[in-house]
């Protein structure tokens, strides 16, 4: 008995990943966003080798502008700019990215298994979604973090993961209850497919595009958080990072001693890598929802 | 709309406010708890030498006594609707009722009247990007919306002071209230307060009006799709009418729901922006209790905070049948 699938049976994640490609990304937005986070990953990569000082350094002369031995000048204690915001590219990029994999895992696993199951297990699940949904969430990792005992990158990634998963539950939730009533699955039930491959390998190959967009706008606003919290002296206490560069900026009175060399670089690199992700994330919706109309 | 109809819907809906409270309160109790470790040691370590007699105390005063910890979760309820939160440290002896309450306010209006001018603007800004859909006021529009959507609330919140305080000289740099030997008329400290909240109102309404734009753009065009819109059209209906009255409001609906969704969201950003403006509200007090280590303000801040957030999600949930009978009907 032949059953008639939509897809290729299995994770075949590559393929898909180039079919979209294929037909939405090129020349869009999507391709600026890529461009973007490659620059980004690329400075976090290559860190060790480009820096032009060590970033903790600090025989300099204190709050120096822009010179051409230090292109974005030096701070209150004589480091270098520059070299604290190209290593400060790795906290950001490794925080966000597995933040936004772990609460992509919790929220896929969530979502599946309500959107599938239904009735009450669905039930529950939801409510608490709804919940969470209403207690301000930075609040919460604020205080979360405030009473763990150990901090490092771990525990951030552990805290914003762990509270970012809600949208996401929600929305593969709604794309699993509208293919939970095409013919595929009802065809994969009757051949006895249990219920966990059923969920796992026929649905959630065919929600991947939904899945990834939702994990890109997750790191969008992982590495917003986690900058937050550096911000407020929350978070790993050694890592440079953009987020603790513009607190120590902040509370060491740049603003005041009109050091812009030392508070716009960290805040504008945050908002570009934010922006680059939040580009690519829109640019699969987009085409997502175009194949859909097709 | 009957009365009556009225039961059901508002039972649910104290129902999950009920809930919502005790997840909260429950949270709150089990945090400093499950994260290991006893703050009462760690804080008499810093302060005291670890001296067993100050461990001592400051057990009893977390409520950490040697009893089960349900007996402590017990307390912890009965003290909590007693209205005692426990004492700061900081600011001993006052309570942490009293430090949280002195700090609500600000950050109450922060929170109220940025999302009502965010809200405006967002959804005026998305209601013209819609209208115009694929020409260039629309493009521009969901660009720098896209831009602004990825910017950290807090450095908004320091650009602004760099530009409209420090250079421009403006407006004041930080604090809340106007400093005066003596004390102010009415009329002048009213001034003093607005002009020191502009700033973190505004750095918040750039922050999140961006958000409102693109749910408002997204429903309007869904809208603008429908029959009843090209049969107004066709009627002749004058445009503006069509954009506002057919259109707007229709589209107004979904969005309202995700104006209370993203209170939270508005809400934990105006604590990253108290910090930076000193503003002396909930944000601050919590920065500075992680600072000093003042373990009950921050677990009493955070409670508050929750339980004023669900209150504002409660009252918006009884409004809303006002603004759309249809919610009753499921």
């Amino acid at each position: 008995m032949a059953v008639s699938r939509r897809e290729p049976k299995g994770l075949n994640l590559v393929g898909q990943c180039w079919q979209w490609k294929l037909r939405y990304v090129p020349g869009s937005k999507g391709t600026m966003g890529l461009a973007i986070v490659g620059f980004f990953a690329l400075m976090a990569l290559l860190a060790t080798w480009i820096v032009p000082y060590s970033p903790h350094q600090a025989n300099f002369t204190a709050w120096q502008p822009p010179t051409w031995g230090h292109w974005l000048g030096t701070d209150d204690y004589g480091q270098d700019v520059l070299s604290q915001l190209i290593v400060g590219a790795q906290a950001s990029l490794v925080v966000g990215v597995l933040a936004g994999l772990l609460s992509g895992l919790i929220g896929v696993t969530v979502g599946i298994t309500a959107g599938y199951k239904g009735g009450a297990t669905d039930e529950i699940l939801m409510r608490l979604v709804d919940f969470l949904l209403v207690i301000p969430t930075l609040a919460l990792m604020i205080v979360v973090s405030a009473f763990i005992p150990s901090s490092g990158q771990t525990t951030e990634i552990m805290v914003i993961g762990g509270l970012s998963w809600l949208w996401m539950a929600r929305v593969v939730r709604s794309q699993v209850m509208s293919e939970r009533r095409r013919g595929y699955v009802d065809a994969a039930r009757v051949l006895g497919v249990s219920d966990r491959e059923i969920m796992f390998r026929e649905i959630l190959p065919n929600v991947v595009p939904v899945i990834v967009a939702n994990m890109t706008l997750i790191i969008t606003v992982s590495i917003l958080v986690q900058a937050s919290l550096n911000f407020l002296g929350i978070g790993s206490p050694t890592a440079i990072s953009w987020g603790s560069m513009l607190s120590l900026a902040f509370a060491d009175n740049a603003i005041d001693q009109g050091a812009w060399w030392w508070t716009i670089p960290p805040g504008l690199c945050l908002t570009l890598l934010a922006y680059g992700f939040s580009l690519i994330g829109h640019a699969i919706l987009q085409g997502y929802a175009q194949s859909r109309e097709q | 709309m009957r009365f009556w109809t009225l039961g059901p819907y508002f039972f649910k809906k104290l129902m999950f406010a009920i809930i919502t409270v005790w997840l909260a309160i429950t949270a709150d109790f089990a945090l400093p708890r499950l994260m290991g470790g006893n703050p009462a040691l760690a804080l008499a370590s810093k302060t005291a030498l670890g001296s067993p007699a100050v461990v001592k105390a400051l057990e009893r005063a977390f409520g950490l006594y040697h009893t089960s910890v349900l007996q402590q979760y017990g307390d912890f309820i009965v003290q909590m609707l007693h209205g005692n939160l426990g004492i700061s440290y900081e600011y001993y002896p006052e309570s942490v009722t009293q430090v949280v309450f002195s700090a609500l306010p600000y950050t109450v209006g922060l929170v109220l009247s940025a999302t009502v001018l965010s809200f405006l603007l967002g959804t005026l800004l998305g209601v013209v990007a819609a209208w115009h859909q694929g020409r260039r006021v629309d493009d521009w529009s969901v660009g720098v919306a896209f831009i602004f959507f990825a910017i950290p609330y807090f450095w908004l919140a320091m650009l602004l002071v760099y530009v409209f305080a420090f250079l421009l000289g403006w407006l004041p740099m930080g604090q809340a209230l106007p400093v005066s030997v003596v004390p102010l008329p009415p009329l002048a400290l009213g001034l003093g307060i607005i002009r020191h909240a502009v700033l973190p109102v505004a750095s918040l309404v750039l922050a999140t009006a961006a958000s409102y734009l693109l749910i408002m753009r997204d429903n309007m065009l869904s809208v603008l799709a429908e029959d009843y819109m090209m049969l107004a059209r066709a009627k002749g209906v004058p445009n503006r009418r069509l954009m506002f009255r057919y259109a707007a409001r229709a589209a107004l609906l979904p969005s309202f729901t995700q104006l209370m969704l993203s209170l939270g969201s508005v809400v934990g950003g105006a604590l990253v922006t108290e910090v930076v403006f000193s503003y002396p509200g909930l944000g601050n007090l919590i920065y500075n209790a992680i600072l000093n280590h003042d373990y009950p303000v921050i677990q009493g801040a955070f409670l508050i905070l929750a339980l004023s957030v669900i209150s504002a999600n409660f009252v918006a949930d009884l409004l809303y049948p006002l603004l759309d009978p249809r919610v009753m009907l499921n």
